[in-house]
C-alpha cells in the first residue's frame, strides 16, 4: 500500500526522561498528508496508531527548548507554552511562566503517580 | 502544495475581539445546520485533520458544544494580564508571552479556511465567527492529540507491567544462542501477545506463529496490531482457513496449525519464516504433536531457523528434552489468590429418568454468591460444563432463577455459537449485575474473559474419543485432569481475589490424572496418516512422535485408508490419496469430489461435501419446535440427510440472491443456524479451486454481463459493499455493549422481532462479506441447475455418494418394520445395535427403509419365508458413527443393498451357482435364481471395470497435467463426454434392475465359517482369464478361485449344493450367437469377452457411431494358448473349444 510507504518509521524516538518509545516517521513542522496544519515547534511524528485515517498524525515529543534535551509531549515529562519545555527546567525557572503555568505545575507533580498505578491496576 | 495562507497569527488583538463580540451578541447559532453546514464546508475538506460527514465530525461537534457551555460560565471572569512580568534573561523565556491565553499551550496551529471557491462563504461568515470556529477546532487537535498519546502512554506501561516484560531480554539472548527456547509462563503472563513483538523489536521480520484455533489467530493477530501501534497497518497479520490478512508488507503471522503443515508440505523447508512460534504445546493437539516432529527433522536442515514453544507451565521437560534439551524461560504468571470451595455431588436422587444435568448444584452456587457478596461488588461467574446439552440444561434453570432476581445476565459460549453469540460474553453487565457464563472447557485455555471472580468447575470435559476397532467416534464425559482443573480455577485470579467452587471432592481431585490424554491418543489418525504419507515423512510406525500413538491406531488408520484406496498394499500413495491429502477434508467426502467430477456433478458435488463437513446445521431449538420441523418439511429429501443438507443450501442460495436481507430470518424460521451455510459456502469455494486448481473442473468462463452499464453497476455494488464492511470494520467492531439484563432470558431465535430489530439496526455484516467473497450469480446459477437436475442426475448423485461413503454401510435390522420410529435398529459390520440421530429425515420417516411388502410374492417363493424375497432391500450409507449415549448414525442416505454391495465391494464372495453372495465377509444375498444372479454379477464387473478405468484416467491426466503445467494447448478431456454418458446410464440401468433376494447379516458363528478354504483338488475350470490378462487362480484362503481381487468364486461353504460349479447346462449368449452347456463361471467368462456384449458403453449404439477401428472379422481375436505355446486369431467360441482339447 502507498499509503503505508509513507509511514516507514524513521527511527525510534525516545523520551529522555520516562523512556517511552515509539517509531516516528516524520521530524519537522508540516506533518504529511495533512495540509492545514502546522506544528509550531520542531516535533517526532508518527501516524496515529488508533486511526484509521492515514491523515490523522500523532505528536510524539520534540526537544526541550532550554536544555535540548529529548521530551514526550506527555504531561509528566514536558509542557507546551509557546515553546516546549521538559518540566524539569520548567521547575527550574518556574518564574519566568504565569500564574496557570505554575499552578498547574505543582498539580502534576504530585497526582500524576497516582493515575499511572490506578491505569496499571486495570489491566 | 499551496503555501500556507492565512495563518492563525498569534494576534492579540484578534484574540481580545472576541469575547467583546460576544456581548452584543447577534442571531448567530451555532447549532443551525446551515451553519455548520456552512463551517464544515470551509473546514472540513479532503485534506483537513477532520473530513466531512465522518465519525471524528460528530466528535467534534459534540467537544465544540462542550466547548461553548465552558467558555459561557468562564466569560464573566475578567482576564487580567499578568502584572508586570520582567523579561527575562535566558532568551528562550525572554520572549514568552505576558498574558497567559490557554491558546498558547497548543503546539499546532490550523490555516484559515480556503474561501477561493466559496464567495458565499465570505458573506455568511463573519470572520470573527470564522476565527472563534477556528479556535475551537484548535482546542479540539489538542484535546485529540493528547487522548491519543495518553492511549499509546497507557498502552506502554501496560505492556511493561506484564510479568513477561522482565524477561524480554532473556529471551532474546537465549534465542540467539540456541535455535530452540522453551517459553513457559501461565495464562496472564502475556506470553501470546508479546513475544512476537519482542521479536519484532529485535528486528526479525518473517515470525510466524502458530495457534491451534482459528479465533486466536484471529483475535491475537488484532491485539498485536494493536499494541505494536499498526492496528491499521499490515505488519501483523493472520492466515486462517478461509480468511487471510498477510501482505507482503507483514512481519508477523498468526495462523493455524494445520495451515502452517500445508506449507510444510508445500515446501518443506519453510524458506519464509525465520522465527517460528509454537504457541500452546502443551495443550498437546494432534496436529501440534506432528508439527514438532516435523520440526525437529527439519531443524538440522535450517540451521538458521529459529523455534520457540510456548506453553503453560505444564510438563515443560517434556518438550524441553525432546529438542535436545532445549532452555526453558519460565515466567510466574500473575495470579491473584484464589480460595477454593470444594462442594462434592452427594448423589441426589435426580428428578428425570434422563440423562440430563441436574442443575440444582450449579444454582446453589449463584444462591450462594447472591448472599454473601453485596451486589455493588462486581465479579462474574464463569462455569465450566462438560458439553452443549449440560450447558443448556443449566440455561434454563439459571435463566429462570435470573429473571427473579434481576442479579444475573446468563450467557452460553461453546464453539457451535455463531461468534456474535461468542462475542456477547465480552459484554458487561448493568450495574449490580453480574454475567454468569456456562461455558465448556473453550474458556479453560482459548477464550479469556476479564472480570471473572468466581469459577464453577464441574470437574467434567466431554471429549472425543476414538474407539480404533469399531472405527467409533465417541463423545464422553470424564473426569478432568489436575492441570485443567487448575487452569480453570485460575481464571478466577486474573483481576483480583477470587474463589473457585469445585463440584467435587478433594480427594477426586487427588485422583485426578496429572495432564490431560493427548488427542494423538483419542482420535481417528486417518487424516494424520494421510498427511504423513504426502510430506514423505517415512513410515508413520517409526516417526519419532513426542509420544508415540497407539499402535492400534495406526493399523487402523492405515487399513482405513487402504480400504479407502488412498494407500496401495504397499501402502505409498494411490494417485487419489495424494489428491486427497490436499484436500483439508475428511477422506471419505474428498473421495466423493474426486468421483463426482468424472460424471459431470462437480458442482451438486461441491455442494454436498460442504455440507458434510461442517457442523450441523440444525439449531437446537429446531428439533424441539413444531414450527421449525413443519417450515423446514418441504426441503427435506426422503432419499437423506446429504441431499436435504444439499436443498437446503440451494434454498438458502436463492433466497440470498433474491432478498438478502432475509436470509437470516428464513435461516431462523426453519431452526437453522445461518453460520454453518455461510461455511459450507465458504468451504465450497474452497472445495472448488482445488478441484479446478487440479484439472478436475474446468475453470469458471467469467461471463462478464453484456453491456458496460451492467458492468458499472455491478462495480458500484461492490464498492458499496466494501465501504460496508470497512465501516462495520472501522465502526461498532470492538466496543463492548453494555448487556440488558432481559436480553436473554427469551430464545432470540423464536422471536421475529428480535430477528427484525438485528435486521434494521445493523448491517448484517455477514451477508455483505458473503457477497464480497463469494459470486453470488455464480452460485445462483449452481443453485438453480441442482433444482433441474433429473431424477437421473439425482440417482447418480446418489451413486456417488454411496460409493463415496463405503464402507460405512448399515443394514436396516429385520424386524425394523414391526417397530416403532423412534426403537428402529441398524447394524454396522462392527457394530450392532445403532440407531438414526435425531436430526436424521429418516428418524421420522423410516418407512422408507423398509422393504415394500406388496412385492414379496414376486420372488420364486420356494424359500421359506424368513429370508424375505424383495427386490427392494436398502442399506444406509452414513458419514459418521458417532457414540453418546447411543451410538448415533450421523448423516444418512439410503440406497439400494444388492446393487450397491455389487459395485462397491472390497470383496465379494459367491457360491457355486454365484445365487448365494457374500459382502465384505458380514452381508450376505440370496438371489432367488442363478441366471439373474450371474446376470448381475457380470454386469457388475464390467461396470467397475469401466468406472475404475475412468477414474484412473482422470486422476492420470491430472497428475499430467501438474507435470506439464507451462505447456500450452487445449488438452484433450480425459475421457470423452460419450463415454461417461454411456457409463452413467449403464450404472443407472444396473442400480435399477430388480431381481428378489434376501438381505441379512451374517452372525458371528457364520462369518467363522464361512469358506471352504484352500482345496487340495486341483479341478480348475478350464477357463480364459477374465479381463484380459488376469488369471483365474485358487484363491489360498477363502478355497475357490478368485476370478479379480475382489471376487471369490464358489469359495463359500454351502450345505445346498457342493457340485453346483461343475454343474453344465445349456445356455445362450445373449449377446452373440453361442449356445453351449456351461457352468455359471464359463459364463460370466464368456460374456466378459464376448464381443458382441456391450463394451465400453456402446451397448445403446445410439449416441456412438459404430467404430471404424474394429477389426474384419469382429467376432476374431489374438489368443495365446499357454497350452500349446502357439498364438491363434479365434472368436472366443473356438477359443472355449480350443482350450477343451487340453483338459
Amino acid at each position: 500500500m502507498a499509503g503505508e510507504a509513507e509511514h516507514h518509521a524513521l527511527g525510534v524516538f525516545e523520551c529522555q526522561l520516562c523512556a517511552l518509545t515509539a517509531p516516528y516517521s516524520y521530524v519537522g513542522q508540516k506533518p504529511p498528508n495533512t495540509q492545514s496544519v502546522v506544528l509550531l515547534e520542531e516535533s517526532y511524528v508518527m501516524k496515529d496508531p488508533f486511526s484509521s485515517d492515514k491523515a490523522t498524525f500523532l505528536v510524539l515529543g520534540s526537544r526541550c527548548s532550554l536544555c535540548s534535551r529529548l521530551v514526550c509531549v506527555g504531561p509528566e515529562c514536558s509542557l507546551f507554552y509557546a515553546k516546549r519545555f521538559c518540566l524539569p527546567c520548567v521547575r527550574q525557572h518556574l518564574s519566568a511562566f504565569p500564574q496557570e503555568i505554575r499552578q498547574d505545575v505543582e498539580k502534576r507533580t504530585a497526582p500524576s503517580k497516582k493515575i499511572s498505578s490506578q491505569h496499571r491496576s486495570q489491566t | 502544495m499551496p503555501p500556507p495562507r492565512t495563518r492563525d497569527a498569534r494576534d492579540h488583538r484578534d484574540h481580545r475581539r472576541a469575547p467583546s463580540e460576544e456581548e452584543a451578541p447577534e442571531k448567530w447559532d451555532w447549532s443551525c445546520p446551515e451553519t455548520r453546514r456552512l463551517l464544515e464546508d470551509a473546514f472540513f475538506r479532503g485534506e483537513d485533520p477532520i473530513r466531512q460527514g465522518s465519525e471524528e465530525c460528530q466528535r467534534f461537534w459534540a467537544f465544540f458544544e462542550r466547548l461553548q457551555r465552558f467558555r459561557s460560565l468562564k466569560a464573566s471572569r475578567q482576564e487580567e494580564a499578568d502584572p508586570g512580568h520582567p523579561t527575562h534573561s535566558i532568551p528562550a523565556l525572554a520572549d514568552l508571552p505576558r498574558a497567559y491565553d490557554p491558546r498558547y499551550r497548543i503546539n499546532l496551529s490550523v490555516l484559515g479556511p480556503d474561501t477561493r471557491g466559496s464567495r458565499e462563504l465570505g458573506r455568511c461568515l463573519p470572520p470573527e465567527r470564522a476565527s472563534e470556529f477556528r479556535r475551537a477546532l484548535l482546542h479540539y487537535l489538542d484535546f485529540s492529540q493528547k487522548q491519543a498519546f495518553a492511549r499509546l502512554a497507557k498502552l506502554q506501561r501496560e505492556r511493561a507491567a506484564l510479568p513477561i516484560a522482565q524477561y524480554e531480554k532473556r529471551i532474546l539472548r537465549t534465542l540467539k544462542e540456541h535455535q530452540v527456547v522453551v517459553v513457559a509462563g501461565d495464562t496472564g503472563c502475556g506470553k501470546s501477545t508479546q513475544v512476537p513483538q519482542y521479536l519484532l523489536a529485535a528486528g526479525f521480520s518473517h515470525v510466524a506463529c502458530t495457534q491451534p484455533r482459528r479465533i486466536a489467530c484471529i483475535s491475537l493477530a488484532k491485539r498485536v496490531g494493536f499494541e505494536s501501534l499498526s492496528q491499521y497497518g499490515s505488519k501483523v497479520g493472520y492466515q486462517i482457513r478461509f480468511e487471510s490478512t498477510r501482505s507482503a508488507a507483514t512481519k508477523i503471522v498468526f495462523l493455524t496449525v494445520g495451515l502452517l503443515l500445508r506449507q510444510i508440505q508445500r515446501e518443506p523447508s519453510l524458506p519464509q519464516y525465520e522465527v517460528l512460534i509454537v504457541d500452546e504445546v502443551h495443550e498437546r493437539h494432534l496436529h501440534n504433536d506432528f508439527l514438532l516432529g516435523v520440526l525437529r527433522r527439519l531443524l538440522p536442515q535450517r540451521p538458521d531457523l529459529k523455534v520457540i514453544l510456548m506453553s503453560a507451565t505444564i510438563n515443560i521437560s517434556l518438550f524441553s528434552s525432546y529438542f535436545g534439551n532445549a532452555p526453558v524461560v519460565q515466567v510466574p504468571g500473575r495470579l491473584f489468590p484464589i480460595t477454593v470451595v470444594y462442594q462434592p455431588q452427594e448423589a441426589e436422587p435426580t428428578t428425570s429418568k434422563s440423562e440430563k444435568l441436574d442443575p440444582r448444584p450449579f444454582l446453589r452456587v449463584l444462591q450462594a454468591i447472591d448472599n454473601k457478596y453485596p451486589p455493588e461488588e462486581r465479579g462474574d461467574l464463569l462455569v465450566f460444563l462438560s458439553g452443549m446439552a449440560e450447558i443448556s440444561a443449566v440455561l434454563e434453570a439459571a435463566q429462570t432463577y435470573a429473571s427473579h432476581t434481576q442479579r444475573w445476565v446468563v450467557l452460553p459460549l461453546h464453539s457451535a455459537l455463531s461468534v456474535a453469540d461468542q462475542d456477547k460474553v465480552f459484554d458487561v453487565a448493568p450495574p449490580g449485575v453480574r454475567k454468569c457464563i456456562l461455558s465448556t472447557n473453550i474458556a479453560e485455555t482459548s477464550v479469556t474473559i476479564d472480570g471473572i471472580r468466581f469459577v464453577v468447575d464441574s470437574g467434567k470435559v466431554k471429549e472425543m474419543s476414538y474407539d480404533p476397532q469399531a472405527k467409533l467416534q465417541r463423545l464422553q464425559e470424564f473426569w478432568i485432569s489436575q492441570a485443567s482443573a487448575e487452569q480453570r480455577k485460575g481464571r478466577a485470579g486474573r483481576t483480583g481475589p477470587g474463589v473457585c467452587f469445585r463440584l467435587y471432592a478433594e480427594s477426586d481431585y487427588d485422583a485426578f490424572a496429572p495432564y490431560p490424554v493427548p488427542e494423538i491418543r483419542r482420535v481417528a489418525l486417518d487424516a494424520l496418516v494421510l498427511q504423513m504419507k504426502s510430506m514423505s515423512v517415512g513410515n508413520p510406525r517409526t516417526f519419532p512422535f513426542i509420544e508415540p500413538p497407539p499402535p492400534a491406531s495406526l493399523e487402523t488408520a492405515i487399513l482405513y485408508l487402504q480400504d479407502q484406496g488412498a494407500l496401495d498394499s504397499s501402502e505409498s500413495l494411490t494417485p487419489i490419496g495424494s489428491l486427497l491429502a490436499q484436500l483439508p477434508v475428511d477422506v471419505v467426502i474428498g473421495k466423493m469430489l474426486i468421483l463426482g467430477s468424472v460424471f459431470s456433478l462437480a458442482e451438486p458435488m461441491l455442494t454436498v461435501a460442504a455440507a458434510l463437513s461442517v457442523q450441523s446445521p440444525f439449531t437446537r431449538s429446531a428439533q424441539s419446535s413444531l414450527e421449525c420441523a413443519a417450515a423446514r418439511r418441504p426441503l427435506e429429501s426422503d432419499q437423506g440427510d446429504p441431499l436435504t443438507l444439499f436443498n437446503i443450501f440451494n434454498a438458502w442460495v436463492q433466497v440470498k440472491s433474491e432478498r438478502s436481507r432475509n436470509s437470516r430470518k428464513w435461516c431462523r424460521r426453519r431452526g437453522i443456524e445461518e453460520h454453518r451455510l455461510y461455511e459450507m459456502a465458504n468451504l465450497r469455494r474452497q472445495f472448488k479451486e482445488l478441484l479446478e486448481d487440479h484439472g478436475l473442473l474446468a475453470e469458471a468462463q467469467l461471463v462478464a454481463p453484456g453491456d458496460s452499464y451492467s458492468r458499472l453497476q455491478q462495480r458500484r455494488e461492490r464498492r458499496a459493499l466494501h465501504q460496508l464492511k470497512r465501516q462495520h470494520e472501522e465502526g461498532a467492531g470492538r466496543r463492548r455493549k453494555v448487556l440488558r439484563l432481559q436480553e436473554d432470558l427469551g430464545d432470540c431465535s423464536s422471536e421475529e422481532d428480535c430477528a427484525g430489530r438485528a435486521a434494521d439496526d445493523n448491517v448484517d455484516i455477514q451477508d455483505v462479506k458473503f457477497k464480497l467473497r463469494h459470486n453470488l450469480e455464480q452460485l445462483q446459477a449452481a443453485a438453480s441447475a441442482a433444482q433441474d437436475l433429473s431424477r437421473e442426475q439425482m440417482a447418480l448423485l446418489k451413486l456417488v455418494l454411496g460409493r463415496g461413503l463405503y464402507p460405512q454401510l448399515a443394514v436396516p435390522d429385520a424386524l425394523n418394520s414391526g417397530r416403532k420410529d423412534s426403537d428402529q435398529v441398524f447394524h454396522t459390520q462392527a457394530k450392532q445395535g445403532t440407531v438414526l440421530h435425531p436430526t436424521c429425515v429418516f428418524a421420522n420417516n423410516p418407512e422408507v427403509l423398509h422393504t415394500q411388502e406388496r412385492e414379496t410374492a414376486g420372488g420364486e417363493g420356494k424359500q421359506g419365508d424368513k429370508d424375505k424375497m424383495n427386490s427392494s432391500h436398502q442399506l444406509l450409507a452414513f458419514v459418521s458413527l458417532l457414540e453418546t449415549n447411543k451410538p448415533y448414525l450421523v448423516n444418512c442416505v439410503r440406497i439400494p443393498a444388492l446393487q450397491s454391495l455389487l459395485l462397491f465391494s472390497r470383496s465379494l464372495d459367491t457360491n457355486g451357482d454365484c445365487s448365494r453372495l457374500v459382502a465384505d465377509g458380514w452381508l450376505e444375498l440370496q438371489l432367488a435364481d442363478s441366471e439373474s444372479a450371474v446376470r448381475l454379477l457380470t454386469a457388475s464387473l464390467r461396470l467397475r471395470a469401466h468406472w475404475e478405468s475412468a477414474l484412473d484416467r482422470q486422476l492420470a491426466h491430472q497428475a499430467r497435467r501438474q507435470h506439464l503445467e507451462e505447456e500450452e494447448g487445449e488438452e484433450a478431456p480425459p475421457i470423452s463426454r460419450k463415454e461417461v454418458a454411456a457409463l452413467s446410464r449403464e450404472l443407472l440401468q444396473f442400480m435399477a434392475s430388480k431381481v428378489p433376494y434376501s438381505l441379512r447379516r451374517l452372525t458371528g458363528l457364520e462369518t467363522q465359517n464361512l469358506y471352504v478354504g484352500p482345496q487340495t483338488v486341483t479341478a480348475a475350470p478350464s477357463l480364459p482369464g477374465l479381463f484380459g490378462s488376469s488369471t483365474l487362480s485358487p484363491h489360498p484362503i477363502k478355497g475357490g478361485y478368485a476370478v479379480t481381487d475382489f471376487l471369490t468364486y464358489n469359495c463359500l461353504t454351502s450345505d445346498v449344493d457342493l457340485y453346483s460349479d461343475c454343474l453344465r447346462s445349456f445356455w445362450t449368449c445373449p449377446h452373440c450367437d453361442l449356445h453351449l452347456p456351461l457352468t455359471p463361471l464359463e459364463r460370466i467368462a464368456h460374456e466378459s469377452s464376448c464381443p458382441q456384449a456391450p463394451q465400453e458403453g456402446t451397448a445403446g449404439g445410439e449416441e456412438v457411431a459404430p467404430e471404424p477401428v474394429q477389426k474384419a472379422s469382429a467376432l476374431q481375436r489374438p489368443y495365446h494358448c499357454e497350452a500349446c505355446q502357439k498364438d491363434f486369431l479365434f472368436t472366443p467360441t473356438e477359443v472355449l473349444r480350443h482350450r477343451k482339447q487340453h483338459v
